[in-house]
């Protein structure tokens, strides 16, 4: 048994954010317990920027930004939250210059900011198109700086409480194999998201799988606004690989096979700079309407056209885009345009958190995308995210500090530990009558469809059966490494095995909200329905191990619900 | 659409279990555009799934996944089938763990000497109270040629590749290695930094006059940053400080005066000049060898003809830099 005053799962910005504000309480034993090495976590495939209202390249304000925010989240963001988050938004970008992170600039030395879907001004705080990687790497050095303590290549596996307070969580240690139960006062899940469910067509990491909501889940702690999942509309053709929204920030065009910039016909006013949620929705109208193209193993896409931008521009705001374009699509995006289609993306849902991270278990956290605020409502902006996670990281590592000053541990169980062995033993011994990629294929087809960009009660209700008859099947899955050492076969079927139980909730959600608000599109209820579902959706596994969904009113402070309009 | 019968030949090696390392044949139909990592994984879900392998973002970012394809360090997610097979004209292709570091199983390798190493090179902006605001309703001003001393070396993704081929990191225990030093040099040219160029006396300490620029670092780099042109800018920054009193400094600053002085390389005093008596007596016996064979020239040398613009081209060089 280890003991830390907090850990924190997971090394994203979140995470390592979290981990920075504890190290300045010195005397605290904190450990980052991540399933890679740090700078290895999602964070770093942001590419486009981050927001806030500094105001360098145009007047802004943080209640612009958050009216930006709130409209972007289709009205379901709690208000209060997206208030705190956009005003702390210049401070918190101005501490991570201050540790020397590198921006882009404006030539009288300032930050500089680009223009982003979704917002008034330009905005989006940048490092060219490598923002999160810059940003990982950053707060990577200053946790080095600070002698923040790390457990890489640790996977979480369950947490432990006693129904009011945390009393820690166990894991297994990849490189050795040995499952341990791990005290704490505080836990702060910072595990990132799970759109790795859609596996077949996703922008997310390998490791993107729901650990988190999934151990929040099994414990009893309630999910919030799961339904919600953004789907990115410039995915790589091929692979789903993110392509980022910067890449029409700086002007790029979005053509059907037609040759018209279609957005005029769904957002006549910000054009391509429109939302996600309705630019993703309006590439799939184009393809299902015959204005696609089509390549020779069909898949379908629309193109983004950079070429009228120059090399030079591209050169210098798009780099890492242009070489992602000519690797995994062998196009140059100065010369040719860049086939893309939307891809999965970011989960607004994620574990019921308030304004401080706090989950309905004392003591246990949940920040950034793991976990939901909610600031992003039924639809995240652009450069939002890499914002949230550092502004909340923050508020609810200062949050745990305080929290468990005076508190002593709370009783671990020992059979705790012993009961994750017996679950790991069972996947051992299976008959092993289902295979993973089968099995993971069935899901990401069946969410696909489902519950995907369009969706319907036909479809949500097929799709949750499926997933329920998937969760069955999952029992007879079996790991054929028997290996203690990086057993990367146990790994990839407990990751699964998560994301069987987040992909429920999806549908559940879906199937409840009976409504089209933000990324919820439901084509039998094409309105956004004010009246019965301007609230949260909640679900928590109850101890029969059945799901139970419930609603949360939603915050409102300043902006009174409107109709949507771009 | 364009298949290919490809066979895999992967070194497998579980030093818990395997007395030494083997290699193992995988046969598998690829499609045109597949990676190399898709096979791994293709191979992990149909055939293998022991395989053991490392890999996260899928899109070059993350550096989980650089292993060797046919003794090159590679990204195996950028890296396609084909383009491989083509530069090789073959249909297997070796996949091996990264060198200069411990296997922990398969195609994983242990990255934490690695790392200990450039955490011991503080590898963090130490804020300078007399350029960074001490407050958070300022940013500092950076302008963008001051940006662009150090934007390169910041792409750098800790995928260890450059560790894994580096001459010196190999013989000498002591030299702080490329992207380590790299990361370095990053902060020794950033205004907003406390140590800014005393930091070269960091590198010197970690034996950055060892790299003898085989170049072999910025040759695999799958994002271009090229560590020794970092580990070169930060040895200039040592001689800038005074660091003068070393071999190293000492032969880059013989070289110098020799050229501002003739325009040629004087060989005969090049000795003298790095290591004083000790360097002249370490090449006596190749000296006299030379002198007997007529191979060495006078230490005196007459200036080359055009002299004078060399001159000139080589102040104008330094102060572009």
């Amino acid at each position: 048994m280890l003991t830390y005053d907090i850990v924190i799962v997971g090394a994203g910005g979140g995470g390592l954010y979290a981990a920075l504000e504890t190290s300045r309480c010195k005397g605290l034993r904190v450990a980052v317990l991540t399933k890679v090495y740090p700078t290895r976590s999602h964070t770093g495939a942001a590419q486009g920027g981050i927001n806030a209202a500094l105001g360098n390249v145009a007047p802004d304000s943080p209640e612009k930004h958050a009216y930006d925010t709130v409209k972007g989240s289709d009205f379901l963001a709690d208000q209060d939250a997206v208030e705190l988050m956009c005003e702390m938004a210049p401070k918190v970008i101005r501490e991570m210059e201050h540790m020397g992170l590198p921006f882009s600039r404006l030539s009288d030395g300032r930050i500089a900011q680009r223009p982003f879907g979704g917002a008034s001004f330009p905005r989006t705080c940048y490092a060219a198109d490598k923002t999160g990687h810059v940003m990982l790497q950053t707060l990577y050095e200053q946790c080095i700086r600070f002698g923040v303590e790390f457990l890489n290549e640790w996977f979480a596996l369950s947490l432990v409480h006693n129904g009011e307070r945390i009393a820690g969580l166990t894991a297994v240690n990849l490189r050795t194999g040995s499952i341990v139960g791990i005290r704490a006062r505080a836990v702060i899940l910072a595990t990132g998201g799970h759109a790795r469910i859609y596996w077949k067509r996703t922008s997310n990491a390998l490791g993107n799988t729901g650990d988190g909501p999934a151990m929040a889940l099994r414990a009893g702690v309630p999910l919030k606004d799961m339904e919600f999942v953004q789907f990115h509309p410039t995915g790589l053709r091929r692979t789903g690989i993110l392509v980022t929204e910067g890449a029409r920030g700086e002007g790029g065009y979005l053509i059907n096979a037609k040759g018209e910039r279609f957005m005029e016909r769904y957002a006549p006013e910000k054009m391509e700079l429109a939302p996600r949620d309705l630019v993703s929705r309006a590439i799939e109208t184009e393809i299902m309407e015959g204005r696609g193209f089509e390549d020779e193993e069909g898949n379908k896409f629309v193109y983004l056209d950079l070429r009228h931008l120059g090399r030079k521009k591209i050169l210098e705001r798009l780099p890492q885009i242009r070489e992602l374009a000519i690797d995994f699509e062998g196009v140059d995006p100065i010369e040719e345009p860049i086939p893309v289609r939307p891809t999965a993306h970011y989960s607004m849902g994620g574990i019921d958190t308030d304004k401080f991270g706090r989950t309905s278990i004392k003591g246990l956290y949940a920040v950034g995308e793991c976990g939901c605020v909610s600031v992003h409502g039924a639809n995240r902006l652009g450069g939002n995210s890499l914002l949230d996670i550092v502004v909340f990281g923050k508020i609810a590592g200062k949050d745990a500090v305080e929290s468990i000053e005076g508190l002593d541990f709370v009783s671990f169980p020992e059979g705790k530990v012993k009961d994750e062995g017996e679950r790991i033993k069972a996947l051992f011994n299976s008959d092993g009558s289902e295979k993973l990629s089968q099995l993971r294929n069935e899901l990401s087809d069946v969410m696909s469809e489902g519950v995907g960009i369009f969706r319907s009660e036909e479809g949500i209700r097929r799709a949750l059966n499926k997933v329920r008859e998937i969760k069955e099947r999952a029992k007879k899955l079996k790991v054929y490494d028997t290996e203690l050492t990086f057993n990367t076969n146990l790994q990839q079927t407990l990751e699964f095995l998560n994301m069987v139980e987040v992909a429920e909730t999806i549908a559940l959600g879906a199937l409840e909200r009976k409504e089209s608000r933000g990324a919820h599109s439901r084509t039998d209820y094409p309105k956004r329905d004010d009246e019965k579902f301007l609230k949260h959706s909640i679900i928590r596994k109850g101890d029969d191990g059945e799901l139970r969904v419930s609603w949360k009113p939603v915050v409102i402070t300043k902006f009174p619900p409107e109709e949507r309009k771009y | 659409m364009e298949r290919r019968e490809v066979t895999f030949r992967i070194k497998r090696f579980n030093p818990k279990k395997d007395v030494r390392p083997y290699y193992q044949e995988y046969k598998l139909t690829v499609t045109k555009g597949m990676t190399i990592l898709e096979a791994l994984q293709f191979i992990k879900d149909e055939i293998d799934p022991t395989l053991a392998f490392r890999a996260f973002c899928r899109s070059a970012i993350c550096g989980s996944c650089a292993i060797k394809v046919n003794g090159f360090p590679k990204l195996a997610c950028k890296t396609q089938v084909f383009t491989e097979l083509d530069k090789f004209k073959t249909s297997l292709l070796t996949l091996e763990p990264l060198d200069n570091m411990e296997v922990i199983r398969d195609l994983i390798v242990d990255w934490d000497g690695a790392f200990e190493k450039m955490k011991e090179l503080k590898p963090y902006l130490i804020p300078d109270p007399k350029v960074v605001p001490d407050t958070l309703d300022e940013e500092t001003r950076v302008y963008p040629e001051e940006l662009k001393k150090y934007d390169k070396f910041t792409d750098c993704i800790l995928c260890t590749s450059c560790y894994s081929v580096c001459t010196a990191t190999q013989i000498d225990e002591g030299y702080g290695g490329p992207f380590q030093l790299a990361r370095l040099y990053r902060f020794a040219v950033d205004k907003r930094d406390g140590l800014k160029e005393e930091r070269a006396k960091i590198g010197y300490v970690y034996d950055m006059w060892n790299c003898v620029r085989c170049e072999k670092c910025a040759d695999v780099c799958p994002k271009h940053v090229g560590p020794v042109d970092a580990i070169m800018r930060l040895r200039g920054i040592s001689i800038d400080i005074g660091l003068k009193d070393n071999p190293g400094a000492r032969h880059v600053l013989a070289f110098y005066k020799s050229l501002m002085e003739s325009g040629l390389l004087n060989e005969v005093l090049l000795p003298l000049r790095a290591k004083g008596i000790k360097g002249v007596l370490e090449n006596l016996p190749v000296g006299v060898k030379m002198i007997l064979k007529g191979k060495a020239h006078s230490p005196i040398m007459k200036p080359i003809s055009e002299h004078e613009s060399l001159v000139k081209l080589m102040k104008a060089a330094m102060e572009v830099e």
